[in-house]
């Protein structure tokens, strides 16, 4: 049939060409394996905004110019401004896709972290139950669902966020807000805050709503101790709000109907009186003399 | 000893004459304009910037500059200079006289490489400039931060560039591969640049196989990632150039250099084959 006619043919003789290119950019390929492979292996380790998982679902032609090297910074802060005007237009399937591509191309900044998720969690749940009918004619299990849907992919995208910045209080204060402000569920909005307190940068808001929380949840005398200790820890900086928290320190005394010699006494204050009995001997020796005037 | 002389000596003037050719051209010159005018301008964009750091977002905007304006300007030169050889028909008077095939494709290599050395040189040059009176001023101003000392590292900025015009040899051996078969400059363009966004985003088909099931699927991204080589190796301009507590091992470096270079001198092999056998 082919009498080695067919062996000299063109078209045999560029397949044959294409195929020792191809054979010998494979052999390339593994000799240069050992060299390769340690190399990638510390390079991709330090980029993990750039791994397969953390761009999958963010495609695009900004996420591929991203990828192809530079410019990251500007092409993520166009999209962040196209996906403004993709918000005001309430395309919010557009809109989960801008934000992923944005935070993939340029994890950096919390800010687009922050306000992808509050767009996700706040406003998108809104514009569903306005598609479904609106507030009144959705029911309230339904709304809940909506709120639940759209919180869950927000705290996703938060908990990326904190992959990259363990330590930035601002990312647990928002999982916090977020559960607080639309699920309305103190509970877990307390743990988030707490947790928020504990990081390095934690603004002085972030414990005394926690305890303002615990309040909320009815263990008053869980807030009672949080907040003695924690004015106890603050510094004297106007910042820190002491006053209020000795307020709320007060209104839980009188739930908690703390007799007068067991109740708090801020240690800023105890530095500035001068020396002398405490509170409780104070009442203790007014009550004795109170008995006393009543013996005579 | 003397072949060898001989042939490094007609290499090197093959190099000379495609440099100076490549370095009068408007396209290099308009290029290197406008990279450096926008790498210069950093500080006005970044006035559309929300939150990155000035000096990252600085140093992001040169190196996105340098990869851009640096691969365009690989490709396009050493398709351009090498087709002008042959459409000249100055390749035939060079190639009668006793000059190898290897040797001109070696000189017009280096010709073009030599014009991508002053190219990354100039925009890193700039960059650093930019970078250090950006970090003067930030220093004056929050002085504080800075205990630690400056936080880029000028040296390492260099480094990167030397790693990015390696970068940019291999594009040009890739290129000089593909024309040394193509019998069109827009052919081999359009080809280059396909084979660059492969290059750049092979790691992503690598990492799926491993995710893969075990099938014809698997082993041909396996493959594809051993046929084209990884550019994204040479993505590491953050972790080279800032200050971190976990800095880029130097032998990471050299591993990635000696990588640039084996690939470099396979794709000019592989043009050598494909040229020794074409017609000119």
């Amino acid at each position: 049939m082919c009498d080695g006619g067919c062996l000299k043919h063109p078209l045999f003789l560029r397949l044959r060409s294409v195929l020792v290119v191809l054979l010998a950019l494979l052999l390339l390929g593994l000799v240069t394996r050992p060299l390769e492979s340690p190399a990638w292996t510390v390079v991709k380790a330090r980029q993990p905004e750039m791994n397969l998982q953390a761009i999958e679902g963010a495609l695009g032609q900004g996420l591929v110019v991203g990828i192809l090297g530079g410019f990251r910074s500007i092409m993520a802060d166009f999209l962040w401004i196209r996906t403004n005007t993709i918000w005001e237009r309430r395309d919010r399937v557009k809109l989960d896709a801008m934000v992923r591509l944005v935070t993939t191309l340029d994890p950096r900044p919390e800010f687009f972290w922050i306000n992808g998720a509050r767009m996700v969690a706040y406003d998108v749940p809104n514009w569903r139950i306005q598609e479904e009918g609106g507030y009144t004619d959705v029911p309230q299990s339904r709304q809940r669902a909506i709120d639940l849907d759209q919180a869950e992919q927000a705290f996703a995208m938060l908990e990326r966020a904190r992959e990259f910045h363990p330590q930035q209080a601002k990312l647990y204060l928002e999982t916090g807000q977020i559960y607080l402000n639309r699920l309305k569920d103190n509970a877990q909005a307390a743990k988030w805050f707490l947790l928020a307190s504990q990081q390095p940068d934690a603004p002085y808001y972030a414990a005394r709503i926690y305890g303002e929380l615990l309040r909320r949840q009815g263990k008053d005398a869980e807030a009672y101790a949080f907040l003695k200790q924690l004015h106890t820890e603050l510094p004297d900086d106007p910042y820190a709000q002491k006053g209020i928290i000795l307020d709320r320190i007060r209104e839980l005394e009188a739930t908690l109907k703390i007799p007068l010699w067991n109740r708090f006494q801020p240690k800023a204050g105890s530095a500035v009186l001068p020396a002398g009995p405490s509170l409780e001997q104070k009442v203790r020796m007014l009550e004795q003399a109170h008995d006393h005037a009543h013996d005579h | 000893m003397s072949g060898w002389i001989d042939s490094i000596s007609r290499i090197r003037l093959i190099a000379g004459n495609t440099f100076l050719e490549a370095v009068r051209q408007k396209f290099f010159n308009s290029l290197l304009l406008i990279s450096v005018a926008l790498v210069a301008s950093s500080t006005f964009f970044q006035q559309f910037d929300f939150g990155t750091g000035e000096l990252k977002f600085v140093t992001d905007f040169g190196f996105g500059a340098l990869f851009f304006f640096g691969s365009i300007l690989s490709i396009a030169a050493t398709t351009q200079l090498f087709f002008s050889e042959i459409e000249n028909r100055t390749a035939l008077t060079m190639l009668a006289k006793p000059i190898y095939k290897l040797e001109f494709l070696a000189g017009k290599f280096l010709g073009a490489h030599a014009l991508m050395l002053v190219f990354t040189a100039v925009i890193m040059l700039v960059l650093a400039g930019i970078l250090y009176w950006r970090e003067t001023a930030l220093m004056a101003r929050l002085g504080e931060e800075f205990l630690g000392g400056r936080l880029i590292d000028y040296g390492d900025l260099l480094v990167f560039g030397l790693l990015q015009w390696i970068k940019f040899g291999i594009l040009s051996a890739i290129a000089l591969f593909i024309a040394s078969f193509s019998n069109t400059n827009l052919y081999t363009v359009v080809v280059a640049f396909f084979v660059l966004i492969i290059c750049q985003l092979q790691y992503i088909a690598r990492d799926a196989y491993s995710a893969m099931e075990q099938g014809v699927g698997q082993w041909l991204v396996r493959g594809l990632g051993l046929i084209f080589p990884n550019f994204q190796l040479f993505n590491v301009g953050d972790q080279l150039v800032f200050n971190t507590a976990n800095p880029l091992p130097v032998g990471t470096v050299w591993q990635i250099v000696g990588y640039g270079i084996i690939y470099t001198v396979a794709f000019i092999l592989l043009a050598q084959v494909n040229f020794r056998k074409r017609e000119i």
